[in-house]
């Protein structure tokens, strides 16, 4: 099922764009962006919602019912989060809604990540498979060996520069600063540090961006690519709605409401 | 909320698992295998197997302890000096050579400048080591393992150079076929053949025979000239067998074919015994033995006729004759390795102890 639904697809795709483009080198890395700039517009509609979702978050904190239940419950927690979750309700606000994105974004990593390791093909095993899983339209035995390289980049392998002998995990750094960046510029603001939400919103802006910068550090590059192009994305998404706050990105401070 | 943090981070940690899982199994394949007239040379994953041929029990195995930086797959082959060679697919590229009477390692090249999986097997021809490296690298070692030269080809190798005692031909995955001039490791020509070699060439009196994945069965003369023989329903991956004036090779449909060199004519068609061959045929006599990925051994007479003897898992690693065996190793099945007689009958099996 998984193999059918999201790896053979996510495969065929990717080399159906590799076709496009020829079998150049970089071109691999060019199908693997182009794929992405697909599925973020694939993903628009729940992104949107995300964004939506934020800016809601944001307008609550303005809200005299909201203030009030803070400053009335401040030493209740268990009464704050039941309040909390009234007016949440009452509003329509879905709290999570800022992590839903990036946790949809789980199965799509791991289908592409199988599927970049599909197509590259490093062993004579998966090129095997490789010649099980194309659609037959696409001529596979014209386009294969896929090219893997891209920039200074096996896109087959973990990346990393040989600096004074030390291997540096560029890709991982910036995967790891891309996330925290879109994380914290999506988290919604608080006028209550305390607010659960709130809390959750900031480990997940730390935790989110340490697990996907391991990621990038362990698997192929191209999954690394993959995160930088759809955090890249995602940032240009959010700032192009005005709401961003720039301020969030300072470590250790509390999301504050956007001045606008 | 401590508790609520503990969860999360205890799924981000599961989360991480499960991915890592998913994920990192970068390297396996089917086992490389050579032999010798007392043993059998078994490359499965971590380990290298020597196997007594008589007594059919292991003799050594390589290394005591696996290690996750090494994993084995590429055919073994064994020098004129005495060495069994075989690269590692793992992370560190090793090229090892070992003594085949103890599996003792002789040397090791960690090879820091190969940056690819050594998938095939090396060729030592005039007192040197030929080493194809998956990173599209043709690397030259001293039979000690000292770093000679390489010369950068393009596109994956993973096929044995082989040579017609003058020149080198190397087969790219990139569907060029190099032919190299060992004296000075400079390219005397380079041809493109339409689609990826990934089993390499066979060499003839005359040039050699390459079947590739554009369907096609090349011959390719020493200058680089090239001509379409054949075509096949399939993908042709192992290299053809030549036994005289005769040509058989296989292909990932399933079909066995035996071409006629004299007319450039098939002797038979529509023999398919039961799954996609990615193995070279071997020649015996009057009988061609070829293996199927539905983990089947085939005897064929030269009339195409066959019967089918069912090994277990999937068979890809071309069958190796030693004497009066023929050896057989299936993959992802009960067995490591199967023997067979002539006529087809299983004679023993060996699997590796935990």
């Amino acid at each position: 099922m998984w193999e059918t639904l999201i790896v053979q697809p996510m495969t065929n795709l990717l080399l159906w764009i590799y076709s496009l483009l020829g079998p150049g080198p970089h071109m691999f890395g060019l199908a693997i962006i182009l794929f992405t700039i697909l599925i973020r517009i694939i993903t628009w509609p729940l992104n949107a919602s995300q964004v939506k979702g934020a800016q809601a978050m944001q307008e609550l904190q303005n809200d005299k019912d909201w203030q009030d239940i803070q400053k009335k419950y401040a030493k209740d927690r268990e009464k704050l989060a039941q309040e909390q979750m009234r007016v949440y309700k009452e509003k329509g606000i879905n709290p999570f809604a800022s992590c839903l994105p990036t946790l949809i974004q789980f199965p799509i990593i791991i289908g592409l990540y199988q599927s970049i390791i599909r197509a590259l093909a490093v062993t004579p095993l998966s090129m095997l498979q490789l010649a099980r899983t194309a659609y037959p339209f696409l001529n596979i035995e014209s386009i294969i060996p896929l090219n893997s390289r891209f920039l200074w980049m096996d896109l087959s392998r973990p990346e990393s520069i040989a600096i004074f002998g030390f291997g540096l995990p560029t890709l991982a750094i910036i995967v790891a600063v891309t996330t925290y960046v879109q994380s914290k510029l999506t988290m919604p603001a608080t006028a209550n540090p305390g607010d659960q939400s709130a809390m959750m919103g900031n480990m997940m802006s730390i935790y989110m961006p340490l697990l996907l910068g391991w990621f990038a550090l362990t698997f192929a590059s191209g999954i690394s690519v993959y995160f930088i192009v759809s955090n890249l994305l995602g940032i240009i998404q959010y700032a192009a709605t005005g709401r961003a706050n720039w301020r969030n990105l300072i470590p250790g401070e509390v999301p504050v409401r956007s001045k606008k | 909320l401590n508790t609520k943090r503990l969860i999360l981070i205890s799924l981000f940690a599961m989360a991480a698992i499960l991915l890592s899982s998913c994920g990192t199994a970068p390297v396996n394949n089917w086992p490389g295998l050579a032999a010798d007239a007392e043993r059998a040379y078994l490359a499965s994953g971590s380990f290298v197997y020597a196997i007594d041929l008589q007594s059919h029990n292991q003799v050594w195995r390589y290394p005591a302890e696996a290690d996750n930086a090494l994993h084995f797959y590429a055919n073994p082959v064994l020098t004129p000096d005495g060495q069994l060679l075989i690269g590692s697919a793992g992370t560190n590229h090793a090229l090892v050579s070992l003594d085949p009477a103890t599996g003792q390692e002789k040397w090791a090249a960690p090879f820091a400048r190969a940056r690819g999986e050594w998938i095939a097997t090396p060729l030592m021809f005039n007192d040197l080591i030929y080493a194809p490296n998956a990173d599209g690298r043709l690397y030259v070692l001293n039979p000690d393992g000292t770093f000679v030269d390489s010369v950068e080809l393009g596109g994956a190798l993973w096929s044995a150079p082989v040579t017609d005692g003058g020149l080198i031909y190397v087969a790219s995955l990139d569907h060029h076929m190099h032919i190299i001039d060992p004296a000075n490791l400079q390219s005397v020509k380079t041809t493109d053949l339409g689609g990826a070699i990934p089993g390499g060439a066979t060499p003839g009196p005359d040039g050699l025979y390459v079947g590739t994945f554009a369907s096609q069965l090349q011959f390719v003369s020493a200058s680089g000239d090239h001509e379409p023989l054949a075509e096949s329903e399939g993908w042709i991956w192992g290299p053809p067998a030549l036994d005289g004036e005769t040509l058989y090779y296989a292909d990932l449909e399933g079909n066995v074919y035996s071409l006629d060199l004299a007319t450039v004519s098939q002797n038979w068609s529509g023999v398919k015994p039961d799954g996609p061959i990615a193995a070279s045929p071997l020649v015996i006599g009057d009988q061609i033995f070829v293996v199927t990925e539905a983990g089947s051994f085939v005897v064929l007479d030269r009339a195409g006729k066959f019967n089918v003897t069912q090994v277990g898992g999937k068979i890809y690693t071309a069958p190796v004759v030693s004497g009066d065996l023929i050896l057989v190793a299936p993959y992802q099945a009960g067995t490591a390795l199967v023997a067979f007689d002539a006529a087809g009958k299983q004679v023993w099996t060996f699997t590796p102890a935990e």
